[in-house]
């Protein structure tokens, strides 16, 4: 009898925590979907109140221009936003005109164009003052190319070795920012023989500041190089292409709260992964400086045109209504997922709420999570027939979504029972 | 004709296809074993691979990587790059860009260069990179072995691009010859350009050369250039046109036919003559 009576108790107490967790669930769903209910879903556009930075119009080539500086974290070193990515080019007089215009970093790495990278930019810097410019390189040392961990090869000697031929190719006693060369595991963060390196390098004086690269996996790369305390600059890939920017953005913040200096690229060639296209290069570059935690972007220019226009964004950084609309509607051909643009509101003869359907087709195949589709279209208050009844569609969607497709697609699971 | 155009435009189709699909077997080298699956990248997704290097490759043509690791009893390892670019002009673009003029040059495929870790060459319309970890004082040895079963299971070493043979060779660095593919001196209208380093015991300048088959479109690029200095009203005509180039200081052009070419870095206006003639010359005696 007595254990009858426990069993029953523990069938309620279960029965009771079940439902406690289902509750806590629903909440859970319902604060989420309250929370992009607030936004529009897709792109994240900021306003430009948050921005820190310094404006100057200085002289560039006989002309003047605009300026505008950030802080590079703890390093203290006031960069304009816009930097020289060399990478793809081997023309000196470009690296020249470069500097000549404002611009102060020049991004290269060790193994870019095998060296001969690094010996143009020794000879465009050759003569001048050693204050007038900063040089950041990188050093890569063998990895599983799978796993992302170093090999054996991966040694102290080996990465020093390597700063020293970079040095020697730039005609420098010491570069400003040193990277250790494409990180995409949190191991490799912590990889005990480059911290040696770095650390013996910068006693030799041979490195002011140093700092990890990463085109791939960068949030925990990110995360992992702020909880290392060891660095003062991260150099990341972040664009509006990649499916996990929003991550990549929370990373950042984090970084830049605790003092690391972030350096964006692939603002424009796109991230890893994906092809070096963007449509809107200005957009794309303003999109990636709206971020106030990142201080400087590099950019890969390869004619004297491009890098007038790069710099010319600096004349006015915020995103106009038509940027950010080219930018939601490339970002959707990625993703195939709607990002919010609004444009379709009002459109629909029926009022059906557009954007809220497409979120919650994007919840079903996107998330794969049905259940918080499900609560989305239970809160819409759906007419019993959804986008059956109209011969045709009004709806003119700006990135050409077959609308009634989508609709009439997800608006069936107001008839399925309840997940919850 | 129209029939005899598309026989003919499937036949090159049909052999060009060939050409790309063409089997690739990565060397067997004694005492060395595969690791892993051979991986495959295409221009999508050489970024994987590559990372930002990947934009380079690109301007450059590449179609395809395949990519082999291997291993020893002792844990050392060598890793086989087969870049296939889309022409071996393009390949040797991409080769000359990272080429060191003072190499150590070794004959295989069409020339390889071997420095410490690494050995680089070029056969055709590939591009091969090898490069070796732990391998200590055997590392030399150990590449140029991958180096020559590699290129002897690629075909055909094929040539140096024919138009290189018209620089002139009077103080030409050896070695210093490039394919630039795209915005040559920074400039979209004069699209790609071949060029050869030069050096006199206290001057060192650049010479190139640009060939299209249709005269107009080198018509175009002189009057971009003279309407880009501010030279507008001037038309451009087949001769000599110096251009004072804010970014490059004093250039000449010279146009005939279907070839321009011209000087960079040299002030000194007899040099500069000389050198041009001596150019003229040279390509004159191409068919």
């Amino acid at each position: 009898m007595r254990r009858s009576s426990k069993k029953g108790s523990d069938k309620r107490l279960k029965a009771r925590r079940e439902g406690e967790e289902m509750h806590k669930k629903l909440i859970g769903r319902r604060d989420f979907m309250k929370s992009t209910l607030a936004g529009v879903g897709g792109l994240f556009f900021l306003p430009s109140s948050e921005w820190k930075h310094e404006i100057k119009i200085v002289e560039s080539r006989g002309k003047e221009k605009k300026f505008v500086y950030r802080t590079l974290g703890k390093t203290g070193l006031k960069l304009p936003v816009i930097n020289m990515g060399v990478m793809l080019t081997d023309n000196p007089s470009l690296i020249r005109a470069a500097l000549d215009s404002g611009i102060l970093l020049l991004d290269t790495a060790h193994g870019y164009m095998q060296g001969r990278n690094e010996e143009t930019i020794g000879g465009v810097i050759k003569g001048r003052h050693r204050d007038s410019f900063y040089i950041a390189t990188k050093i890569g040392l063998p990895q599983n190319r799978t796993t992302g961990l170093y090999l054996e090869g991966a040694t102290t000697e080996e990465f020093l070795k390597r700063l020293d031929i970079s040095l020697k190719r730039l005609g420098l006693d010491h570069v400003d920012i040193l990277y250790q060369h494409g990180v995409s595991r949190k191991e490799s963060v912590m990889y005990e023989p480059i911290l040696k390196a770095f650390e013996q390098a910068k006693k030799a004086g041979k490195i002011r500041f140093s700092g990890v690269s990463t085109h791939s996996n960068e949030p925990e790369v990110i995360d992992a190089v702020t909880d290392s305390k060891i660095h003062d600059v991260i150099l990341t890939a972040y664009t509006f292409k990649q499916k996990h920017y929003q991550e990549v953005k929370k990373a950042i913040a984090r970084a830049s709260a605790e003092g690391l200096g972030i350096v964006g690229m692939k603002a424009v060639r796109g991230a890893f992964q994906q092809q070096p296209t963007t449509q809107n290069i200005v957009a794309s570059f303003k999109w990636i400086l709206q971020d106030p935690n990142v201080h400087t972007v590099i950019a890969g220019f390869t004619t004297f045109e491009h890098l007038e226009t790069d710099l010319a964004i600096m004349n006015d950084l915020t995103l106009t209504d038509q940027e950010k609309l080219e930018l939601q509607k490339e970002a959707s051909i990625q993703g195939l997922y709607c990002q919010g643009c609004r444009q379709c509101i009002g459109q629909c003869p029926e009022k059906l709420p557009i954007p809220d359907l497409m979120r919650a087709y994007m919840y079903t195949y996107d998330y794969r999570n049905v259940a918080h589709a499900q609560d989305l279209i239970g809160l819409l208050d759906l007419p019993n027939r959804v986008c059956e009844d109209c011969s045709f569609c009004r709806v003119k969607c700006a990135i050409d979504f077959n609308i009634p497709k989508k609709i009439r697609d997800v608006a069936r699971l107001k008839d399925v029972p309840s997940l919850t | 004709m129209k029939a005899i155009c598309l026989i003919l435009g499937i036949t090159i189709c049909l052999w060009v296809s060939g050409a790309e699909t063409k089997g690739f077997k990565f060397p067997e080298v004694t005492g060395w074993k595969k690791s892993g699956e051979i991986q495959t990248f295409t221009p999508k997704t050489l970024y994987e691979y590559i990372n930002g290097a990947a934009d380079l490759y690109l301007m450059y043509e590449v179609e395809e990587l395949k990519v082999a690791e291997y291993q020893n009893e002792k844990k050392a390892s060598v890793i086989v790059d087969v870049y296939r670019h889309k022409t071996p002009v393009h390949a040797f673009g991409i080769y000359s860009q990272e080429r060191p003029p003072g190499g150590n040059f070794f004959d295989i495929g069409l020339q390889g260069y071997y420095e410490k870790g690494f050995f680089n060459f070029l056969m055709g319309p590939y591009y091969v990179k090898i490069s070796a970890t732990d391998t200590g004082t055997q590392d030399q040895e150990v590449l140029l072995s991958f180096a020559k079963k590699a290129a002897g299971n690629l075909g055909e070493k094929g040539k140096f691009p024919p138009l290189l043979a018209s620089f002139p060779e009077k103080r030409k660095v050896e070695n210093s010859e490039t394919f630039i593919a795209k915005n040559f001196l920074g400039y979209p209208f004069l699209y790609s350009a071949f060029t050869a380093d030069y050096e006199l015991p206290d001057k060192k300048f650049k010479l190139f050369l640009i060939e299209r088959s249709d005269k107009k479109e080198l018509g175009n690029m002189i009057q971009r250039y003279l309407d880009q200095t501010g030279k507008t009203g001037k038309v451009a005509v087949e001769g000599r046109h110096t251009f004072s180039d804010p970014h490059h200081g004093e250039i000449d052009l010279c146009w005939k036919g279907h070839y321009i070419w011209g000087i960079i870095n040299l002030n000194d206006l007899a040099l500069r003559s000389n050198y041009l003639k001596l150019f003229e010359e040279e390509l004159k005696k191409r068919k």
